[in-house]
């Protein structure tokens, strides 16, 4: 069967799927499936025959975990969804990731509040992890604005990066035997202590499979005004680290704003990243107009991306996992606003059109070609 | 020994997957905390829709004991007798 391009798209009232050839002329969209229920988190897991999985954030029942094996045109609940120890006193709020682990079945997911899960039979049973669910830091962890979250996990090796809003970013050496608060360099706006050891309100970590050491962040910017204890932290909120996440640096300079949530690497080049800015008050597009910025040098300079968006009144946010780039030769960039559109940037973001316009209000976009 | 009462629980539509489709449950239990029990056992699927893994019921899920919702009674202690119906309801509300 010849490639195609899969789109998952998580939003408040369910999955929907969008299907394309390789041209990605035309997307054909399925769903939504588990219908009304919020949708945070996706895969695509294209190794072997391509399995897709969603969480289902229902405020009713639970949480959920579904899985298809038909490229998402059906979805079935796995046999349980992650859950707490009945001794440990947490309840699940909201599945925020999914991640492929080493074996075809393995798989691992951050929740709400801020755990790490991780399941051998692709999703039928879970484990917690408890070496950093009941690390020492987590029961000072605090939630930001979208609560508790274990929102990113990056494999490389032995080594496991997670990302946690608020607590910041997590590093293990040992497959998640142990984990250790790894944030030098990664400042917080809303502490007295303007670089702790732990507390970050980290928004995404975004890896390159080529370069392992190399690791792009958006943290939480917009402190540049900041006037309270402590003093100003200009530049805070997009940074890079060449050191497998040990310390990190601003690569903000050039940026409208440096706050924002998504940051995304493209497929074939560990130097180029591209990021959303937000305005830090209002969480929408500075001046109104969207743009996606991309740098091809690993931030050492920033490009403006806006041919074909909307260049006034478009007050919409990008929310962290709702932007992503697919691996073909020329690959296109995807972004879905919380105003429920979906926007596809081909030829790496230099040329914007609208696939979607009146879905509901979207939480993530994940793409695989399979 | 007192053999427990045989009291029906019933099942709203968007739950009954989770139990053979059935729509209502008969259980030989006294209170509505054993009820949950023995959901628990025999239908976990079921019972992880209407509690958390605390073992609290879900914030939005109501339980009635025929007309009165447990919280205005005894809680999950509300003891049951002969004949009651346990009437599990979602809170449909909120934008």
């Amino acid at each position: 069967m010849s490639e195609r391009v899969i789109l998952c798209i998580g939003t408040k009232k369910g999955l929907f799927v969008a299907e394309a050839p390789k041209t990605r002329r035309t997307f054909a969209l399925r769903g939504p499936f588990s219908s009304g229920v919020a949708v945070y988190s996706a895969l695509i897991d294209a190794r072997g025959a391509p399995r897709l999985y969603a969480s289902s954030c229902n405020a009713f029942f639970g949480m959920k975990v579904l899985r298809s094996t038909d490229l998402g045109k059906t979805f079935n609940e796995t046999k349980s969804a992650p859950a707490f120890p009945k001794e440990d006193g947490r309840a699940l709020v909201n599945i925020w990731s999914l991640e492929a682990g080493d074996t075809k079945k393995e798989l691992w997911c951050g929740v709400e509040p801020a755990s790490l899960f991780r399941s051998s039979d692709g999703g039928d049973s879970w484990e917690m992890v408890p070496s950093i669910s009941n690390h020492e830091h987590a029961r000072k962890w605090q939630p930001g604005n979208g609560g508790l979250c274990m929102h990113t996990i990056l494999r490389d090796g032995n080594r496991v990066h997670l990302g946690i809003s608020t607590g910041g970013h997590y590093l293990s050496e040992d497959r998640g035997t142990t984990f250790t608060a790894s944030n030098q360099g990664v400042g917080a706006g809303f502490a007295p202590d303007p670089y702790p050891e732990f507390g970050q309100c980290v928004h995404k970590i975004a890896g390159h499979k080529d370069a392992p050491g190399r690791l792009y962040m958006q943290n939480h910017g917009g402190w540049a005004k900041w006037d309270g204890p402590g003093g100003p932290r200009p530049d805070i909120g997009v940074l890079r680290s060449d050191d497998h996440g040990k310390t990190w640096r601003s690569i903000a300079k050039g940026l409208p704003s440096d706050f924002g949530f998504p940051i995304v690497v493209h497929p074939d080049d560990a130097d180029t990243v591209y990021v959303l800015p937000l305005e830090p008050s209002t969480r929408t597009c500075p001046g109104a107009a969207p743009a996606v910025w991309r740098s091809e040098d690993g931030g050492g300079s920033w490009k403006r991306l806006a041919r074909g968006l909307p260049k006034k009144e478009s007050f919409f946010t990008v929310q962290r996992d709702a932007m992503d780039i697919d691996e073909l030769k020329s690959p296109a960039l995807y972004f879905g606003t919380t105003t429920g559109q979906l926007w596809i940037g081909r030829d790496g973001g230099e040329q914007w059109s609208c696939l979607y316009d009146s879905l509901p209000p979207i939480h993530c976009v994940k793409v695989a070609v399979v | 020994m007192t053999r427990a009462p045989s009291i029906k629980i019933d099942i709203p539509g968007a739950l009954r997957d989770c139990c053979g489709g059935a729509t209502e449950l008969s259980l030989a239990v006294s209170s509505v905390r054993a009820a949950l029990e023995q959901i628990e056992r025999r239908y976990p699927s079921l019972y992880r829709n209407i509690c958390d893994e605390t073992g609290a019921v879900r914030r939005h899920i109501n339980l009635f004991v025929n007309t009165s919702h447990v919280r205005d009674r005894e809680g999950l202690d509300t003891a049951l007798v002969p004949g009651d119906v346990v009437t599990i309801l979602p809170a449909i509300s909120g934008g």
